[in-house]
């Protein structure tokens, strides 16, 4: 218990710490008191502008972005039973990357739903295919199988369309493969908050059946589980949170691999109660860390340079620590 | 408490024909068969021959080919799933078990069809839960990562967990397949126990026509094709064992 109560508190502080960090540092430096006076009361300045135009909105998205990647990824690991899941493993970037691939180097730009939602639409239509999987395969083991190979498969596609582009568009569309939490704007974080929230119902709801799928299906089935109906909430959900999240931000694969077991060494236990909120936090803290780097280095890049020593320093102190 | 509790019947199964569609030619005849309360009834036969395929209809896990299985005089398809999972629970010793869970944590698992949607444990749960620990004797382990468990500290906590469960009807799938001898005579012993203290339904497949003999009400044979029991000390006279001593070579 009190494990588990210094470890909310503590990730919680340095959520706050790295927020009011977000807010205050950058290409331009805003001192702490021009921070809190421009929140509370907004004017036409320089400060306020950069607070309410950049710095707010990429605090936002990086909170979202962060919380979502990891609780997509733990509950995938759950229910696939494979540390190494994650929400890429399901192809859902790789069908975000043609809906922007297809935006930005075919020309294909689905009326006025422009990058973002084309973004979307490519993962979803990914999920769908996972999903018809799940509902036709009850093994966990092929429907990892079919997520791998619709990735590859979209991946191809995508190496096509780059090769045959040499334009402006092909610099633009590399940008948002290297990832960023700076693209949100004030005017659209409405749509990433909606779908982050029903992602997380979706998960939320599905918390008796991801405990109790560290055992098998069979023996989900056994505590008196719907365990096909859950399943597909908790893919739903990962997609979701996994889509949304690459449509504003980029592939941003890191997050979700790694932060679940960063929960787990912190928390040690694989009760989701715990968990889900505990890697939300701890993706939540490394995004906002991640996001701090000058916006010249690219997201993906910084995401792993600081992620993986963290990690695996926690790691090998944590030697005990099973996979 | 009273004094005499009394028998009922628990389990029951008419014209049951167990299997998977297409794959099984061995269980051809469609059999009867009732689970009273407080007794433990063995299951046996040859490998292959349908026994865990038999406990999975029972539990639910499996439908069945032709007939019924109706659990305290409801048909188990009416049955919702989690009321069912707080009346029968199918143990398998050799369930695959997460490298980091801990023993207390999966033994809470056996209150989750229980529990609310957010999966919360009251302080009753926590209460049956120590209880069924101080039963199987695995509260010393409680806090140690159940893969690193010994294949008999494993079998008990997977008792443990069903036991929490709270269910009236316990079937197990080779319970003492990975243990030794002393433990094995150990474990029936329970069985017996919990069967009559907690007035519990168990079918246990097993190997050991000793522990069947000794420990059990009832034995089951399927053989044949067909599903035979007797009380455990008329099967050898009626003729029921006689497959087990049947080949000459392997």
């Amino acid at each position: 218990m009190r494990r588990l109560l210094i470890g909310f508190v503590a990730l919680i502080v340095l959520i706050f710490l790295l927020c009011v960090a977000t807010l205050c540092f950058g290409a331009v430096n805003i001192p702490f008191a021009d921070v809190v006076q421009a929140l509370f009361s907004p004017g036409a300045d320089v400060s306020s502008n950069i607070l309410w135009n950049l710095r707010i909105p990429k605090m936002i998205s990086a909170v979202l972005a962060g919380a979502s990647l990891a609780v997509s990824g733990l509950s995938l690991q759950t229910v696939f039973r494979n540390p190494l899941a994650g929400p890429f493993v399901l192809g859902i970037s790789s069908g975000a990357s043609l809906g922007v691939a297809l935006a930005l180097l075919a020309g294909i730009g689905f009326g006025s739903v422009g990058v973002l939602g084309s973004a979307a639409l490519g993962a979803l239509l990914v999920t769908f295919v996972v999903m018809f999987a799940a509902t036709r395969f009850a093994q966990t083991g092929v429907l990892l199988i079919v997520g791998l190979l619709t990735g590859y498969f979209i991946d191809s596609i995508v190496s096509v369309l780059i090769a045959g582009n040499s334009s402006e568009s092909l610099r633009v569309y590399v940008a948002w493969g290297m990832g960023s939490f700076g693209r949100v704007t004030l005017g659209d974080v409405w749509i990433f908050v909606s779908a982050v929230v029903v992602g997380m119902v979706l998960i939320g709801v599905s918390l008796r059946y991801l405990n109790a799928a560290l055992l098998g299906d069979d023996f989900a089935h056994g505590l008196g589980l719907n365990v096909k109906r859950s399943k597909i909430c908790v893919l739903l959900g990962a997609s979701l949170l996994a889509g949304a999240t690459t449509a504003f931000c980029g592939p941003v694969a890191f997050i979700g691999i790694a932060v679940p077991h960063l929960a787990y060494l912190l928390f040690k236990t694989t009760n989701h109660r715990v968990l889900l909120p505990g890697a939300a936090l701890c993706g939540t803290s490394l995004a906002l860390l991640a996001g701090l780097f000058p916006a010249s280095v690219p997201l993906n890049a910084v995401l792993s340079l600081v992620g993986v020593p963290v990690i695996m320093w926690v790691l090998v102190r944590g030697s005990g620590a099973r996979m | 408490m009273s004094e005499l509790k009394k028998s009922s019947v628990l389990l029951e199964c008419k014209d049951l024909l167990v299997g998977y569609v297409r794959a099984l030619e061995t269980m051809k005849k469609p059999f009867d068969f009732a689970l009273s309360s407080g007794t433990v009834v063995a299951l046996m036969g040859e490998n292959g021959c349908g026994k865990s395929s038999l406990l999975k209809t029972f539990a639910g896990l499996l439908s069945p080919v032709t007939g019924e299985v109706s659990l305290e005089g409801k048909p188990l398809v009416e049955w919702q799933p989690r009321e069912r999972a707080q009346a029968i629970s199918l143990v398998r010793m050799s369930s695959a078990v997460p490298p980091r869970m801990s023993v207390s944590e999966f033994i809470r698992l056996g209150r989750s069809p229980y529990s609310g949607i957010f999966d919360s444990r009251t302080a009753e749960d926590n209460r049956i839960v120590d209880e069924s620990m101080a039963l199987l004797d695995v509260a010393v382990f409680a806090n140690r990562p159940i893969a690193e468990l010994s294949d008999g500290e494993r079998s008990r906590v997977f008792l443990a967990e069903a036991v929490a469960q709270q269910v009236k009807v316990l079937l197990l799938d080779e319970p003492n397949a990975f243990l030794d001898i002393p433990r094995s005579h150990a474990l029936f012993r329970l069985l017996k126990k919990i069967a009559a203290e907690r007035n519990m339904g168990i079918i246990v497949s097993t190997h050991s026509v000793e522990y069947a003999e000794r420990y059990c009400d009832r034995i089951m044979v399927v053989n044949g094709g067909a599903m035979r029991v007797a009380p455990a000390g008329e099967a050898r006279k009626s003729g029921l064992l006689d497959w087990t001593e049947a080949f000459d070579a392997i």
